[in-house]
């Protein structure tokens, strides 16, 4: 069969078509129907967005108008233009089904619309009309060889057409309910209202279906005039888009409104401005960025904008204005389902949204100075910013041209079935009809690679453009950069959170200075690591961490290459050195450590036996005693600082970060015993015994370690000689650039007893002197270095009193007593007791004596009890039925997070304390590190003392129980 | 400097104001005022007053002192009762800690935070207080320990020429030239006692009004050589002062309580919302009734609602639903009659909204309503019909309170342990009172 020139399915192939047989038959059905017409027709179907969508519509008008048809197809541009539209938008061609007469447009030239008059008989008449412009524009928006250049234009014509819709849609309004009696002529007249455009509409940048983003003025006698106008703006939702045969236009969106939706829907001139005065958060100011009049009573909008429009850039507080916009953009991602966050192409990740982001942000910071940069609309304000000097040229050119792309692809997928549509489809048939309609030769997968190119661009631009500037002021420019004055910096700088943009100026001058490698690979990072500093606490003192260690690592190979080559190393640098101060001091003496930020196996803890075996070749190694104890010290802040910046960065769990700091304090203590050992010349075979938290493996950053002395009795003058020994153990433990605090106040006799005892002393103690509290204490006893024999001995000895068989009246109120009199005696005078993090109620010291007084009573008969870690203990007292589950839940909350808030307050402020700062600063420090939403420090507070609040009630119910 | 702000301080300079008293409430629910001069109004409103938070009670933490009072513009007022030489004006203020943030413990925040959780479900809350207050002849008492009242009158009563009358006729004007409307004012049942009620309006405001309304009373009382008392039983044979208070909800423009074709037309959110408001009714009694003599009134007979039930005009219950003309769906609502006129109005209506809105959220079913008086049924059918008990005294609204959850999160964890802590004192010094009923009762016998 051979059809106009078509001769085979390849030929129909190369038309675009997909369906080839059905579209064979269909080509031979059209030829019979059009005749000599369809020569024109057949080559027009090889631009058409959907060649089969196009043939089957237009064969189906061709079956019921012939003549129509044969008119549109006469002219030489009426084939390709129709077959355009039909190819494009199946909503078009259900309008020309439904009005064929529309169909002369293609015999007339093609152009874009300029000036829009409705029909305003009747809302019927008006939705037509509209529809009837609506197809020129896209008649003329699809016949451009580069969609791009027109998109502008063609967002003003939508606009002018919305406004058009508007002002038609309030006189159709009014004589309705003139009709229906609901108005008398009187209120009618006298009631002035006008419509405000906002969004998109009011930046004249509207897509091809949206809701309409207004506000609603009204001026008129006090008696009625805003039941009048309320009533004509409700009925001009309707007139717009209540369904009928007709379908309606698109949503009136009043709900930008000052109180949203709850808010007065129509109000006077005053009422607004008094909620800009009073009460309009940073949104809505950014929201009225794009208010005009669009329709109604010129004068009144005018009024309008006059009053509430100059309050937009009244001396507002914009620090951290980044910041607190940066969160909103975040929570609008994370409210996207996470199957579309790939495909929005308005919301998703470098989507529309993110370039209209950026532009605003930047009039936001400069416009309150720069009067050129209130423009309205995102074209035109990125073309501003440049003229300013506040956006580079082919920063601005790229934006522009991402931004016009995605406008194209958005106006096709909308054009499809004139719906409200953001999600690019996954199916390929459908992708394939978008990225022909962008352009003709591309296919599916192209138009995949395009969006996904796009969408790094446009997040990649973000960076370059607001933070990049930044170093122009102190690096030398290349061509094409901006320089932004000194005052224009520092507003940019205190609007990221910077408190001292005059020091970080300098910090960045130093940095990015000079010709070297490393000032060149800086000035070209610097953008970006700006602006992770600024998303952490501290900015100010990350910046100034940086530049030191960038100072120490000079131009090292491998710190070049970590910042530039491996982002995400990059970003956990400077994350760290802005959240944790710890951190930043801690490398400072070892920075050479700042490579682990490219490579996250480092960051996992040390394995034990790796970190024994380096001590045992570093001993022997046979140094001489300074040396080698400077050797162990080194070694124990690297693996600190390995386990702090793993715990800051949030790949370590709260009980790898106990056991794994009470392993490296361990084999401190350990090998500096030994170290002592050969100092002073003396053997003894000396056991240290871990007690509290470290016997439990349960430490945390900035923990004391509870240790306790004791040493296998040979000889007259053993205990002088332990005690010399001990003596310069302690000695050698001290480190003050990672302070250590070893303490002995757990045994026997306290503070006023010797430090170190012999295995029989011990004995002799226990049997004769002990209270029951020190038996408790040793609940959590691990011999932990020396001879297996001595550590078997001591273990053999404890065992009898701190699991007895049975707890007696006396000890167990004995245990209560004591810890009444805990509260009341050690709890420092002056502190608020509920913020004690140790022993304040239903802290740290309450679960612990809650667990540990039942292993007193419980664990002599089952041995499962006999375990040193609070949680395990706690575990199986709920599995034997001492506690139920809730309880256990309540316990276990609050001492995970008093012992997790004691640690993070040193990772964060680098100070041990036992108190919940009351300090707002350092509590949102805090609440960062426990990774909790910036700005939560009350949350961090009210959580704290809720959970504990539980906890102590469940410490009354079962302590004295 | 926004419009508002500049409409203050033209107002302070062309009326000659000489000093303006911020205003703002402490956890007690007493009202607090700095007072400044004109040229400091200026910086208020740019950075706030500093002043000592711990000086105010359960207003600041330990060793957090310093706190910012920002005024209010929109709740500027040139106050009546100064006169004219010397105007002096009054704003709200909010407090916020030193980074600029709501402070935990301001009452006006917590109810702000209460209200927002009832926006985010679509809510705004309305309401509607009678507000009752014995008018005596002074604060002292006469010698049998009972204070004075200025008038014998009753219910309703009027009493021509007499001072009551003339009282609330100044009092009314006053709270209308400070923008407080009022709805209806009349005689109480007790000799002195009047009630006025303020029109609806959000709570916010309302809470902001009542503040506004005991200020005014007192002054008006100081005008005419009386005295006003919102202690609530100030006389043991006498009933004591509530502030009954009406509840409705609105989504938009319509009442969420009325459906046309429910009983008494009481939607289910109104059932559930009541439901939510008489199960945690107990934990929150401390609040909405905070001292020592507040039990007085609670279990002093009468029509004193000390029992948890509802029911339609019936007058002994906690919750009563009023009547109103059919085809007036937007005054569907709920009254709750425990509340005593001297607590603390914001922290009140934060938990009372909060334990509605649960109602709502967990879907509580209503029991059903009582139709007798509560008061006459025997302890044994009060029990049968599963009727409990308001806490009989502070005492015992204590350690209801102290086991709310409810109540913690919604007043937050610093006020919830203010409370708390400052309760227990007013209990331990109440009760290491000898009183003249033992004297009386033990002192001739034993």
């Amino acid at each position: 069969m051979v059809i106009g020139r078509v001769t085979s399915l390849s030929d129909i192939v190369r038309l675009g078509f997909e369906s080839l047989s059905v579209a064979r038959e269909n080509l031979g059905e059209l030829e019979k129907l059009l005749g000599s017409s369809y020569q024109r027709c057949e080559s027009a179907f090889e631009t058409s967005a959907s060649p089969d969508r196009a043939l089957t519509q237009l064969l189906e008008l061709s079956r019921n108008h012939p003549k129509l048809i044969h008119k549109a197809l006469a002219g030489s541009s009426g084939p390709r233009r129709l077959i355009a539209i039909l190819g494009a938008s199946d909503g078009l061609a259900e309008y020309l089904t439904r009005h064929p007469s529309e169909l002369s447009l293609f015999s007339q030239t093609q152009s874009l619309p300029s000036t829009f008059t409705l029909n305003c008989e009747s809302r019927l008449d008006l939705r037509v009309s509209y529809r009837s412009m609506l197809l020129a524009i896209a008649d003329w928006d699809l016949a451009q060889s580069n969609p791009s250049d027109g998109v502008v234009v063609v967002t003003q014509a939508l606009s002018r057409l919305a406004d058009a819709a508007l002002d038609a849609g309030l006189t159709v309004a009014r004589s309705e309910l003139l009709a229906d009696g609901r108005i008398s002529q009187e209120k009618s007249e006298n009631t002035k209202l006008s419509i405000i455009a906002m969004g998109k509409t009011g930046a004249d940048e509207l897509n091809y279906v949206s809701d309409v983003d207004v506000i609603y003025v009204a001026a008129g006698p006090d008696e009625y005039a805003i039941p009048t106008a309320t009533q004509l703006a409700q009925r001009l939702g309707l007139v717009i888009n209540e369904a009928a045969v007709e379908p309606g236009l698109w949503e009136v969106d009043p709900n930008l409104r000052p109180e949203g939706k709850n808010g007065a829907l129509v109000r006077t001139v005053a009422a607004h401005a008094a909620h800009y005065k009073k009460w309009a958060e940073p949104w809505e100011f950014q929201a009225l960025l794009k208010a005009r009049f669009a329709a109604g009573d010129q004068g009144l909008g005018e009024q309008y904008l006059l009053e509430v429009k100059s309050q937009i850039w009244g001396d507002r507080e914009r620090s951290n204005l980044v910041q607190h916009a940066r969160q909103m953009r975040k929570r609008v991602i994370e409210q996207i389902p996470s199957e579309e966050k790939e495909l929005n192409i308005k919301l998703g990740r470098g989507g529309l949204r993110d370039v209209e982001f950026t532009v605003q942000l930047l009039q936001l910071v400069h416009g309150v100075v720069d009067e050129t940069l209130r423009d309205s609309g995102t074209f035109p304000a990125i073309d501003a910013l440049a003229e300013a000097g506040l956006l580079g040229r082919d920063d601005a050119l790229e934006l522009q041209s991402q931004y016009r792309l995605l406008r194209v692809i958005e106006h096709r997928l909308q054009l499809v079935k004139l719906r409200r549509a953001h999600l690019v489809p996954t199916d390929s048939s459908d992708l394939r009809r978008i990225a022909r309609g962008v352009n003709p030769r591309h296919s599916a997968d192209d138009l995949r690679e395009i969006w996904a190119n796009s969408r790094q661009e446009i997040a990649g631009l973000h960076d370059t453009i607001f933070f990049r500037p930044l170093l122009a002021a102190t690096a030398a420019l290349s061509p094409g950069e901006i320089s932004l004055t000194a005052s224009e910096t520092e507003s940019r700088l205190v609007s990221l959170g910077f408190t001292d943009p005059k020091g970080a100026m300098r910090h960045l001058k130093a940095l990015s200075l000079g010709m070297s490698r490393g000032a060149t690979i800086q000035r070209s990072l610097l953008p970006v690591l700006l602006r992770w500093m600024a998303e952490g606490m501290n900015p100010d003192g990350a910046l100034l961490s940086f530049r030191r260690l960038s100072e120490l690592l000079g131009d090292k190979h491998w710190f070049l290459k970590m910042l530039r080559d491996s982002s995400g190393a990059a970003e956990r640098l400077m994350q760290a050195l802005s959240n944790s101060v710890y951190i930043s001091r801690l490398l400072e003496y070892t920075p050479e450590s700042t490579a682990w930020f490219a490579d996250e196996s480092k960051l996992r803890p040390t394995d034990r036996s790796a970190l024994e075996a380096e001590v045992r070749s570093f001993l022997a190694r046979n140094l001489g005693f300074e040396k080698a104890a400077e050797g162990l010290k080194f070694i124990r802040r690297r693996e600190v600082l390995r386990i702090a910046i793993g715990s800051t960065l949030g790949n370590l769990k709260v009980r790898q970060v106990a056991m794994a700091l009470s392993e490296v304090t361990e084999i401190y203590l350990g090998s500096m015993l030994v170290i002592a050992g050969r100092k002073s010349d003396i053997n003894l075979d000396v056991c240290i015994v871990a007690m509290g938290r470290l016997g439990g493996q349960e430490i945390g950053f900035g923990s004391d370690a509870d240790v306790m002395l004791v040493y296998r009795d040979d000889g007259p003058n053993a205990q002088s000689m332990a005690e010399l020994l001990t003596g310069e153990f302690i000695g050698l433990v001290k480190d003050p650039i990672l302070e250590f605090e070893l303490d002995l106040d757990l045994r026997p006799e306290g503070k006023n007893g010797p430090r170190i005892k012999s295995l029989n002393a011990y004995e002799g103690y226990y049997q004769k002197w002990a209270e029951t509290w020190e038996l408790q204490a040793l609940l959590r006893a691990r011999p932990m270095f020396g001879s297996q024999d001595l550590r078997d001995a001591f273990t053999n000895l404890i065992d009898s009193y701190r699991y007895p068989e049975e707890l007696s009246d006396k000890q167990l109120v004995s245990v209560r007593v004591v810890k009444a009199r805990v509260e009341n005696e050690r709890l420092p005078k002056g502190i608020d007791a509920n913020r004690h993090l140790k022993l304040g109620p239903g802290a740290i010291s309450d679960v612990e004596w809650l667990i540990q007084l039942m292993q007193l009573r419980y664990a002599g008969s089952n041995p499962e009890l006999r375990s040193l870690t609070t949680l395990d203990t706690l575990a199986s007292l709920v599995k034997l039925g001492h506690i139920d589950d809730a309880d256990s839940h309540v316990l276990e909350d609050a001492w995970i997070l008093a012992s997790r808030v004691r640690s993070a307050q040193v990772l964060a402020l680098d100070k041990a304390s036992d108190e919940l700062p009351i300090d707002r600063k350092k509590l949102e420090a805090i609440a960062r590190i426990l990774e909790f939403e910036p700005g939560s420090a009350t949350e961090l507070e009210e959580r704290y003392l809720a959970v504990t609040r539980r906890s102590r009630a469940v410490f009354q119910k079962l302590f004295l129980e | 400097m926004d419009k508002q702000q500049e409409f203050v301080l033209r107002t302070i300079e062309e009326r000659g104001v000489k000093f303006i008293r911020l205003w703002f409430t402490d956890v007690a629910g007493s009202l607090k005022s700095v007072a400044v001069a004109p040229a400091e109004i200026e910086g208020a409103f740019a950075e706030g007053i500093g002043f000592d938070g711990s000086s105010i009670e359960g207003l600041a933490r330990n060793s957090e002192a310093d706190m910012l009072a920002i005024p209010d513009p929109a709740t500027f007022q040139i106050l009546p009762w100064r006169g004219t030489v010397d105007p002096a004006a009054r704003m709200f203020c909010d407090i916020a800690t030193p980074d600029g943030q709501p402070a935990a413990a301001d009452p006006r925040n917590v109810l702000r935070r209460t209200l927002a959780k009832a926006a985010s479900m679509g809510f705004s809350f309305y309401v509607h207080p009678e507000i009752e207050f014995y008018l005596l002849k002074s604060s002292s008492v006469d010698a049998s320990g009972e204070p004075v009242p200025v008038d014998n009158a009753g219910y309703f009563d009027n009493v021509p020429g007499g001072t009551a009358h003339d009282f609330r006729r100044r009092a009314v004007t006053m709270l209308e030239q400070l923008g407080i409307s009022v709805e209806f004012s009349h005689h109480e049942g007790g000799p002195g006692q009047n009630e006025i009620d303020l029109r609806y309006a959000d709570a916010l405001t309302m809470a902001d009004n009542i503040m506004t309304f005991r200020t005014v009373i007192k002054e008006v009382a100081i005008e005419q050589g009386v005295y006003a008392t919102f202690m609530p039983k100030p006389f043991t044979n006498h009933p004591g002062s509530g502030m009954h208070t009406h509840f409705s909800l609105f989504e938009g423009d319509k009442n969420a309580f009325f459906d046309p074709a429910a009983k008494y037309h009481l939607s289910n959110t109104a059932r559930q919302f009541m439901a939510g408001i008489l199960r945690h009714a107990p934990e929150i009694t401390l609040v909405t009734n905070q001292y020592v003599n507040s039990y007085k009134r609670l279990w002093g007979g009468g029509e004193a609602p000390s029992y948890v039930s509802w029911g339609h005009n019936n007058r002994s219950a906690l919750v009563r639903v009023p009547l109103h003309k059919p085809e007036k769906s937007q005054s569907t609502r709920i009254e709750y009659r425990a509340m005593d006129s001297a607590a603390n109005p914001y922290l009140a209506y934060s938990l009372l909204l909060a334990a509605g809105l649960k109602g709502i959220e967990n879907e509580y079913q209503l029991e059903d309503e009582t139709e007798q008086d509560v008061w006459t049924l025997s302890y044994q059918e009060r029990r049968a019909m599963g009727i409990e008990a308001l806490p009989q005294s502070l005492d015992h609204a204590i350690k209801k309170l102290e086991g709310s959850e409810l109540a913690a999160e919604v007043l937050g964890e610093s006020v919830f342990n203010f409370v708390l802590a400052n309760k227990r004192n007013e209990w331990a010094d109440y009760r290491a009172q000898v009183t003249p009923y033992e004297i009386d009762q033990n002192l001739k016998t034993l």
